[in-house]
């Protein structure tokens, strides 16, 4: 019996890098999500000239792609980024209400460690963030040991969204 | 002690002196791989040799590592897109990341449109990704062919409809009427220098430096023996710091 506890036991462990990678919402479905099944036609952002050397200050590096597609309606907006933790981007998606960050959520996690962001205990922690001038969150979000640079990585790309839409917004 | 007995031990001491001398000499060189390669794995994060890769041609033969053959290639202007492996090159610039399915590739207008990994993906003439269109994006799964229609305009087809996108590649139509007049992209032959400098460039990609210095230490680098002869030159190691030992002492009475 304690044979098959500790195998059960080991099984777990060994398997838990295996779990926590995948797709927690496509991002179809975070987008009708955020906009209530109505969701708005995609206008796009090209990340060229000032804005690159923003976006490159807010990340520390080039954003992987020049132009980046976002939704608009009624004061609020979505995107849907990645960033890298370690070796692999994480897709979150992001959702700004008059400059203030009202959800984020991540969707598609690859890493092998660090998939603790993808809870709400965390990611609850950004709800109201605004983006100081020097391209930072203005609100303290607590870490997680083991998941730094999962943890980073959200807190480039929660920045990140709000940049982005600052320079969007009409 | 008699003078035949001090004889023998001095004849017994010689003799260790001799057999301690030559294991000294033929340790030595496998002694030097262990220490300096030793010495190098202690600090692979400060030299970064996991991100550094080999590019000498006789160690990669020797490790036995070659370029695919068969190479997927599209003309885009004077210009190639190729698939090799899991690599995508823009003549010979890389494209980062892993790609596959290869089915496509044009230059519309001043942007390079490849079709990979069943998306769309948009390069500048300099290679940079402008977006990497996805089935989220509206592109139409299971892409077979992309190609240029009389407007100028892109067309992609599957297996059985052809799209078109708009100018900013944010929606996606299905043409009722299908166009004839569609240039279809087609595979081209790569030029033997450039086949050559990509297979390089892929090769050059695949062994880590810290790869070879591990199995340099353990002796793996010289084959199924090398192992072996590294323990054997390790047990030589160990016989002589005890015939050096037992020399010292013998000579100190």
């Amino acid at each position: 019996m304690l044979r098959i506890l500790f195998l059960t036991f080991l099984l777990a462990a060994a398997s838990a890098p295996l779990l926590a990678r995948g797709t927690y919402q496509e991002p179809g479905d975070f987008l009708a999500d955020s906009f209530n099944d109505q969701v708005p036609d995609p206008a796009i952002v090209w990340i060229t000239g000032e804005r690159k050397q923003r976006v490159r200050e807010i990340l520390g590096h080039d954003y992987p792609s020049l132009r980046i597609r976002y939704w608009r309606k009624e004061g609020r907006s979505a995107w849907i980024l990645e960033e890298i933790g370690k070796d692999h981007p994480i897709t979150v998606g992001v959702v700004i209400q008059n400059g203030q960050l009202e959800r984020i959520k991540v969707l598609v996690f690859r890493e092998s460690r660090g998939w603790e962001v993808r809870h709400p205990f965390f990611t609850d922690q950004f709800e109201g963030a605004r983006l100081n001038n020097d391209g930072t969150l203005n609100k303290a979000i607590d870490g997680i040991s083991g998941a730094t640079l999962s943890v980073r990585a959200l807190k480039k790309i929660a920045a990140l969204a709000l940049y982005l839409d600052s320079v969007t917004v009409k | 002690m008699s003078k035949h007995h001090r004889r023998k031990q001095r004849f017994k001491l010689r003799s260790f002196y001799v057999w301690h001398r030559y294991m000294g000499v033929t340790a030595a060189l496998f002694t030097l791989i262990i220490a300096i390669t030793g010495i190098l794995l202690n600090h692979t994060d400060e030299f970064k040799f996991s991100d550094s890769h080999i590019q000498s041609d006789w160690i990669l033969d020797w490790y036995g590592i070659k370029a695919p053959e068969q190479l997927l290639s599209f003309p885009v202007g004077e210009r190639h897109i190729t698939l090799m492996g899991d690599d995508l090159y823009l003549d010979r610039k890389e494209i980062g990341d892993d790609y596959h399915d290869l089915t496509g590739a044009l230059q519309l207008g001043d942007m390079l449109v490849v079709s990979v990994n069943n998306n769309i993906l948009l390069l500048t003439p300099r290679g940079e990704i402008i977006e990497r269109l996805k089935r989220n994006d509206g592109v139409p799964a299971g892409i077979e062919q992309i190609g240029i229609d009389a407007e100028g305009k892109l067309a992609v087809r599957t297996l059985h409809e052809i799209y078109q996108p708009d100018r900013d590649f944010l929606r996606w139509q299905r043409l009722d009427n299908r166009n004839d007049r569609i240039r279809w992209a087609t595979p081209v032959t790569l030029e033997p220098q450039l086949k050559k400098l990509l297979q390089n460039h892929y090769r050059g990609e695949v062994l880590p430096v810290e790869r070879v210095l591990l199995d340099l230490h353990s002796g793996r680098f010289f084959g199924k023996a090398g192992p072996w002869i590294f323990d054997v030159a390790a047990a030589l190691l160990i016989l002589l710091s005890l015939t050096g030992t037992w020399i010292w002492l013998k000579r100190r009475r």
